[in-house]
């Protein structure tokens, strides 16, 4: 596909250089030469050089044709033997000129045989223009750091409430358009609540802004809604998109994996307005901070977001290269709004990043301390303990509370307590094993006692598995004495596999003849010793394959005492007297908090984190990116094209967020704030959100790019101050109406010359039935809940062993919950996700596609949670007003946010009444539309009403209005 | 309001804006013009039989990239067979008599040549030869006779409709990356999937059904035990829209197809009716061409709500035809069941069909296991391309049939003569095309007597690279660039542009093998 660039400024000269066009369509393609036009090598030449010619002449080293450079300046107009490529200041004295003019049929560029697409005639006049002006060659205006643009003065007649009016009004005046007028303010607030929250503004809400009549009515919803939990959630999926989090290793078994703790963090980093700086540099490197929180170390997730494997038979350094070329990839696309991976097999061919600068990038991810096979585990180490901020909250005041239980305790009381509770002393001598004797069958085995005569020396230790029959249908016997220095009853725990008899003192003391595992739940036997020497004798059954025994004894209560006497620590001893001593009311308390504490230690979760290893591991360049074809060493860097990294930037990856949040970084901010824009437009004010290379799209607005960046690092990279920026901005309050002339003129309003209108995201769409419902439920955080889901999805793809292989819906009100919440299984996420254009999060996605197709509108009409929303929604009306006219009022006011209009009314009338003439006549019918979902049904309703009402929501929910930004 | 007078209001609202929303839309619109949802719906559910081309219907196409195909194709449609996990060749195709003195001998070094192997088996002391246990038998075809594993009777009767090829490489050796390879590209997740390519590229061929179907089949012996993955019917970076849709045995053959108990045909319409109203009057208010494009894509839906079920009513199609697919082909889900509805499908305009097949990875047990698959899928598979033919369709439908990698001679567990396991193999494996354009009843590429190695017809060793072609060697790029040609796709010219680079179903290599064509 060949992508017209070649827009060309034709200014005044009283225009400043450097404002971009919108691209393509909008421009036709015959346009007069005005009297003067001034060419910029960003904008008008670097296209076309990228485009046609960078492939034999361009960055990658490797590839150079001709030995001739058309990406560097030098390169490029040297002198060749008394020609020129480019002559600077002479387009007929460059070969560049006239090998690529149409029509050249003497040694044609790009050669006719290359693939690449030959030059348009205007594309040449522009190249000779440049050249005439003087062949000036720019550095990408990507890889310049920003500074803050003046900003525009305009002189039209426009609302202007915040610089980025001047720079959308100075470029829409100069097309010939005018702003919209503002929306109305209970539009405002759909549009603000759904761009920030991701849900429809509550009846509360509306309420209040209406009721609001001082001026700043608008700005003071906004700052409601930044500062609503719900604000998190709806911003942390975007982020989840980009790092491509998922509840599954992603690759192969696919098993679950422990990391929604990260997911959890990121939604609190946004309500809290964690800096966007911190908020880098913790995720890359918080394990390599000093003194790392429990949030700095969650916050390494990201570095283990990458899918992984523990396919049977994978070779580990393959999969180590293959983890790090993911985190590389993503890594950069993230931060830097570009692929490098292209410069893992060669140098890359638009932007200049070598194959060695790859590797050098490379050599900050191979190192960590995890497995590049996952073993297929839940928790693929190294994971911590995350508990959340409650938990922790939890844990600290029941800390207190039990600090201050102990302080009451009388220590002297404690202490004689503990004196005379103190268990007998008890000394196991060396064990000893005969055997093993085998028999015909088991039973026999069990039966059948022999007495050994020949004892052999065995190591048993208290807790772990002994093994010593490895027979089948034969028996073992292991001995040893258990000195007491009192008499005393004692507990045995035996687990054996299989049968297991016990003598005590040359007496039967237990029996047991069964088949089980070592593992599994074993024998008590309580038994007397008497002071001095117990003899004991212990024999075990095997009747096939593994046999084993493990030998525990004593209560964790005598445990505790004997610790606590040994310790001879006051507080020790207090605690021990509380938890185990005599029943008081301290004491009981005491044990109540501290089941309370051992609860919520229970329910904390794990999450993978990142550490990093001791001793780096060697990095080399890989030939064609084959993780066994090593060419040289590399160490850490960053590519030079880029900037440096900041002093005193240590050589690990806190070095490297360093850099990525250093504020000359010319990549990071403008990247981040162009995603923001995206997300509130539709639109980034770069489109390809993903790539600010040579090869990306051209600003729409470079200066408000630039302003926007500056301004956000000035603001302390709070990423709230910037949403706000950008909302309580005229251009955001415009209308959403589609003119005739903007649509011909700017068509996807790149231009900004209206309000935002876009079709919702899959998330926003599913929440929103619920909460118009009334079944949403806010629970944050936690374990991934599962929806309706139509049956086999997991089945018939998933390995049969894995972890996730079947999928068991939730049957609790969890299935209510926000679609952020939802468990995502990389290799088969729910349909609705895929079908609205989520990304499978197997890879780094920061732009979603937005489609339009038959199977969206099988999902909102027919999908069980839509349905049974609608159908929550149908009692809502019913219960609420008695009329049609009334119910219908109610529904639009809620789920659309406005009053129907009388043809709306009567259209949705007429609908009602046909509805309620079809259900009464088929109260079958009605009865199983008004089963539809889980959710009780409401009572004393009439069927046949509820049903009426439940297809009247469905209407609603399947508005384009409904699904629309608008 | 009248549908016929909706739709004249959409199209002047298109001619008034003068360009098209999505690329769905426009072509929607188009047709809707000439037939309305109604009508067309009528006209799906008529009933009519399967060997009676001419009547079933089949909706207007809604148009691929401009420069799209590059030239005439061959094929309209793809038929693709994956057995996922591993066929083992030299049990099935690729015919070894000189191994059965080999039994138990090892595989000499200067065979494997220090090849990395998995680590599956790399920790085994020895590698010894076993011979597969099946007889082979030699059928006539185009050339001087295929030979047939025993296991497959039926495919043996279609050795003059198919060209097996027998040196397919692929440098992947673990399932994951290795079927991801072969259907995106690439070994790792992201890549548009080769369906979603094809989708984007050409378009649809119908409006009724979508363009890119999926099949899972259920595995005779319950032995699917390698994972499939929606990456692998994934569009990546492409939108969404070209995702391959799955056809589902049981439940809604497509997801949320089926209205809910209690909503007819006529309340649905109703409320479509209503909806379109509705959305009528913000169109006039907002001016917005996605209202239209959505208008229209909600009357596509009620219309695959007919259409669907008439496509997956296998009961229209006469005794015979059940005879031809085999007895499985009457229960849902079945393979056979599969290779009948993608015949079907191939009828209504549905331009690329994929069945998945699992199960096919024998470490061990391979004499039970492996004779188990194939009696899942050779008579289905024959009778696909015996049907195609004799409805006049094979010539231009390209239908191929194979998994990702292939397995070692040497084996891996216990070996005797009569039981066996072998390990993934990427350096040598067996895959076929018939029709749409390639030459029938032909083998190409030979592989040494341990089918370890490729090798040339003097028995030389290949050592083939994935930067240039090597005649008698196919990589599975090689093999994507040949299925693109056969469609008239330049397999060169298909990209994408992501992340600034210009991506392709071959990445960067891929060489279209002019001997396999007709």
């Amino acid at each position: 596909m060949i992508q017209i660039r070649t827009n060309l400024l034709f200014v005044s000269a009283l225009t400043c250089l450097g404002v971009g066009l919108a691209t393509g369509s909008v421009q036709s393609k015959k346009k007069h030469v005005a009297s003067v036009k001034v060419v910029d090598y960003n904008r008008d030449i670097r296209p076309i050089l990228s485009e046609h010619c960078y492939k034999c002449h361009g960055p990658d080293g490797k590839e150079v044709k001709g030995d001739l450079r058309l990406s560097d300046a030098k390169d490029a107009t040297r002198e060749r033997r008394g020609y020129f490529a480019i002559k600077p200041g002479s387009s007929s004295k460059s070969m560049l000129a006239q090998r690529v003019a149409v029509g050249n049929t003497n040694d044609p560029m790009p050669p006719t045989d290359s693939g690449m697409p030959p030059l348009s005639a205007e594309q040449v006049a522009t190249l000779k223009l440049w050249i005439d002006q003087g062949a000036r060659y720019d550095k990408h205006w990507a890889f310049v750091a920003p500074v803050m643009p003046t900003i525009p003065t305009v002189t039209a007649k426009a609302l202007i409430r915040n610089p980025i009016d001047n720079f959308i009004v100075e470029k829409l005046t100069k097309k010939g358009l005018k702003q919209e007028p503002e929306a109305d303010n209970a539009t405002l607030l759909r549009r603000a609540s759904l761009t920030l929250t991701g849900l429809l503004p509550t009846q509360g809400e509306s309420a209040m802004l209406a009721m609001d009549k001082k001026p700043g009515a608008y700005e003071r919803a906004v700052d409601r809604l930044l500062a609503s939990e719900r604000y998190g959630e709806n911003q942390a999926r975007f982020w989840l998109d980009a790092v491509r989090y998922g509840d599954t290793h992603g690759l192969h078994l696919d098993n679950e994996r422990a990391i929604y703790p990260y997911r959890d963090w990121v939604v609190r980093a946004m309500n809290q307005d964690l800096p966007f700086d911190k908020f880098t540099q913790w995720q890359l490197a918080g394990d390599l901070l000093p003194n790392p929180t429990l949030d700095m170390k969650v916050a390494t997730g990201y570095v283990r977001m990458n899918p992984t494997s523990s396919e049977g038979g994978a070779i580990e350094e393959e999969f180590l290269v293959r983890n790090t070329f993911d985190r590389v990839d993503t890594t950069s696309t993230v931060f830097l709004g570009m692929s490098v991976g292209c410069a893992k097999c060669h140098d890359h061919k638009f932007d200049p990043i070598s194959t060695k600068n790859y590797y050098e990038m490379f050599a900050y991810f191979n190192s960590t301390k995890d497995s590049p096979l996952d073993g297929n585990a839940l928790y693929a180490e190294p994971t911590m303990l995350a508990p959340t901020p409650e938990e922790e909250k939890g844990l600290s005041e029941n800390k207190t509370l039990m600090t201050k239980l102990e302080s009451q305790v009388n220590l002297s009381e404690a202490e004689g307590w503990l004196t005379a509770s103190r268990p007998a002393k008890l000394k196991v001598a060396d064990w000893e094993v005969a055997g093993p004797f085998v028999h015909k069958n088991n039973d026999e085995a069990f039966t059948t006692d022999e007495t050994p005569t020949t004892w052999k020396p065995i190591k048993i230790e208290v807790g772990k598995v002994a093994s010593f029959i490895k027979k089948d249908n034969a028996s073992g016997y292991v001995r040893t004495s258990i000195e007491s220095d009192t008499d005393t009853p004692l507990t045995l725990r035996l687990n054996s596999d299989d049968g297991i008899k016990v003598w005590v003192n040359g007496k039967l003391v237990h029996s047991n003849n069964i088949a089980r595992g070592v593992s599994e739940a074993g024998d008590v036997v309580k038994i007397s010793l008497k002071k001095g020497p117990n003899p004991i004798i212990i024999k075990i059954v095997n009747g096939g394959g593994e046999d084993g025994l493990i030998f525990n004894y004593g209560s964790d209560k005598d445990a505790r005492i004997d610790n606590a006497i040994n310790k001879k620590d006051p507080v020790l001893t207090k605690k021990t007297f509380l938890n185990d001593g005599p029943d008081s009311a301290t004491s009981k308390d005491y044990r109540a908090v501290s089941a309370k504490t051992a609860k919520i230690e229970a329910a904390i979760p794990r999450t993978l984190v990142a550490e990093e290893l001791p001793m780096a591991r060697q990095a080399y360049i890989l030939r064609r990116g084959e993780y066994n074809l090593r060419a040289d060493k590399v160490s850490r860097g960053i590519p030079a094209a880029f900037g440096e990294l900041p002093a005193g930037a240590p050589a690990n990856r806190l070095g490297l967020a360093q850099w990525l949040t250093d504020k000359k970084n010319p990549l990071t901010n403008r990247v981040f704030v162009n995603r923001i824009w995206q997300q509130h437009f539709g639109t980034g004010i770069v489109k390809t959100a993903e790539d600010f290379g040579n090869q990306g799209d051209w600003p729409s607005h470079p200066e408000l790019l630039d302003y926007l960046a500056v301004k956000f690092a000035k603001d302390g990279y709070s990423i709230k101050k910037l949403h706000k920026l950008i909302l309580t901005s005229a251009t955001f309050r415009q209308q959403s109406v589609v003119s005739k002339q903007k649509e011909a003129v700017d068509p996807e309003n790149r231009l900004c010359s209206r309000g935002p209108r876009f079709r919702l995201d899959a998330e926003i769409l599913r929440d929103q039935v619920l909460q118009v419902s009334g079944l949403l439920i806010s629970r944050e955080g936690g374990h991934g809940f599962k929806p309706y889901q139509p049956a086999g999805l997991w089945e018939e793809v998933a390995f049969q062993g894995s972890t996730t292989a079947t999928y068991m819906q939730d049957k609790t009100a969890d299935i209510y919950r926000r679609t952020l919440y939802l468990f995502w299984k990389r290799t088969s996420p729910h349909p609705m996700m895929l079908s609205f254009d989520a990304p499978s999060r197997e890879a780094c996605v920061v732009r979603r596609a937005r489609t339009n197709t038959p199977l969206q509108a099988l999902i909102t009409m027919n999908e069980p949670a839509f349905m049974e929303s609608a159908r929550v929604f149908g009692e809502r009306l019913v219960k609420s007003k008695s009329s049609a006219h009334d119910r219908i009022k109610l529904a639009f006011n809620i789920a659309l946010n406005r009053d129907p209009s009388k043809l709306e009314q009567s259209i949705l009338q007429s609908a009602a009444q046909r509805y309620e003439a079809r259900y009464k006549q088929s109260p079958k019918d009605a009865e199983e539309l008004a089963m539809v979902g889980l959710a009780a049904k409401a009572k004393d309703l009439p069927n046949d009403q509820v049903a009426t009402w439940t297809m009247i929501a469905n209407t609603i929910f399947n508005l384009d209005e409904f699904l629309t930004q608008h | 309001m009248d549908p016929i007078r909706e739709f004249e209001l959409v199209m002047s609202r298109r001619e008034l804006f003068g360009r098209t929303a999505m690329g769905v839309g426009s072509a929607a619109l188009h047709t809707l013009l000439r037939s309305s949802g109604l009508a067309a719906a009528f006209a799906a559910s008529s009933a009519f039989g399967a060997l009676q081309k001419p009547q079933i219907h089949m909706g207007k196409p809604r148009p691929g990239l401009p420069n799209m195909p590059s030239f005439a194709p061959k094929a309209k449609r793809v038929i693709m067979l994956f057995m996922n996990g591993g066929p083992s060749q030299m049990d099935l195709f690729d015919y070894k008599p000189k191994m059965e003195e080999q039994f138990d001998k090892d595989l000499p070094d200067s065979i494997r040549n220090g090849q990395r192997i998995t680590t599956m088996t790399s920790g085994q002391a020895r590698f010894p030869v076993a011979p597969s246990k099946f007889k082979f038998k030699k059928h006539e075809n185009n050339e001087d006779g295929a030979y047939f594993s025993e296991i497959l009777p039926h495919m043996a009767t279609i050795a003059k409709e198919i060209c097996i090829i027998k040196s397919m490489w692929t440098e992947a050796i673990n399932h994951d990356p290795a079927v991801t390879y072969i259907q995106t590209g690439s070994q790792l997740p992201g890549r548009p999937s080769f369906g979603s390519w094809v989708s984007y590229g050409l378009g649809s061929m119908n409006e009724d059904l979508p363009t890119y179907v999926v099949l899972h089949s259920k595995v005779g012996n319950g032995k699917a035990d390698q994972a499939l993955f929606s990456r692998l019917w994934g569009t990546g970076f492409l939108p969404s829209d070209h995702q391959g849709v799955s056809l589902r045995s049981s439940g809604d053959p497509v997801l949320y197809l089926n209205d809910p108990h209690g909503v007819d045909r006529n309340t649905r319409r109703g409320m479509l009716d209503d909806v379109s109203k509705l959305n009528h009057l913000q169109l006039d208010q907002f001016g917005d061409p996605e209202i239209a494009a959505r208008i229209s894509q909600y009357e596509m839906a009620y219309r695959m709500q007919a259409s669907v079920p008439e496509l997956m009513d296998l009961k229209q199609e006469p005794e015979e035809v059940f005879e031809l697919y085999g007895s499985d082909s009457k229960i849902p889900g079945t393979y056979a069941a599969n290779c009948l509805l993608a015949r079907r499908l191939a009828q209504r305009g549905v331009r690329f069909i994929q069945i998945f097949h699992r199960g096919w990875d024998q470490h061990g047990n391979l004499a039970v296991d492996l004779p188990s698959q194939t009696k899942d899928v050779d008579q289905a598979t024959a009778a696909l391309i015996k049907d195609l033919k004799r409805l006049g369709m094979l010539d231009d439908t390209l239908v191929v049939w194979g998994g990702e990698f292939g397995r070692t001679v040497y084996c891996q567990g216990p070996l005797s003569r009569d039981n066996y396991g072998r390990d993934h193999h990427p350096r040598c494996f067996t895959r076929w095309m018939a029709g749409g354009g390639v030459k029938p009843g032909i083998s190409y590429g030979h592989t040494d007597d341990y089918c370890y190695n490729i090798v040339d017809k003097d028995g030389n060793v290949i050592n083939p690279s994935v930067d240039e072609f090597t005649p008698g060697a196919v990589h599975i790029h090689d093999m994507n660039a040949t299925m693109m040609h056969l469609m008239g796709i330049d397999h060169t010219k298909l990209t994408y542009r992501y992340q600034g680079r210009d991506f392709r179903l071959t990445d960067v290599h891929g060489h279209v093998v002019k001997d396999l064509l007709a």
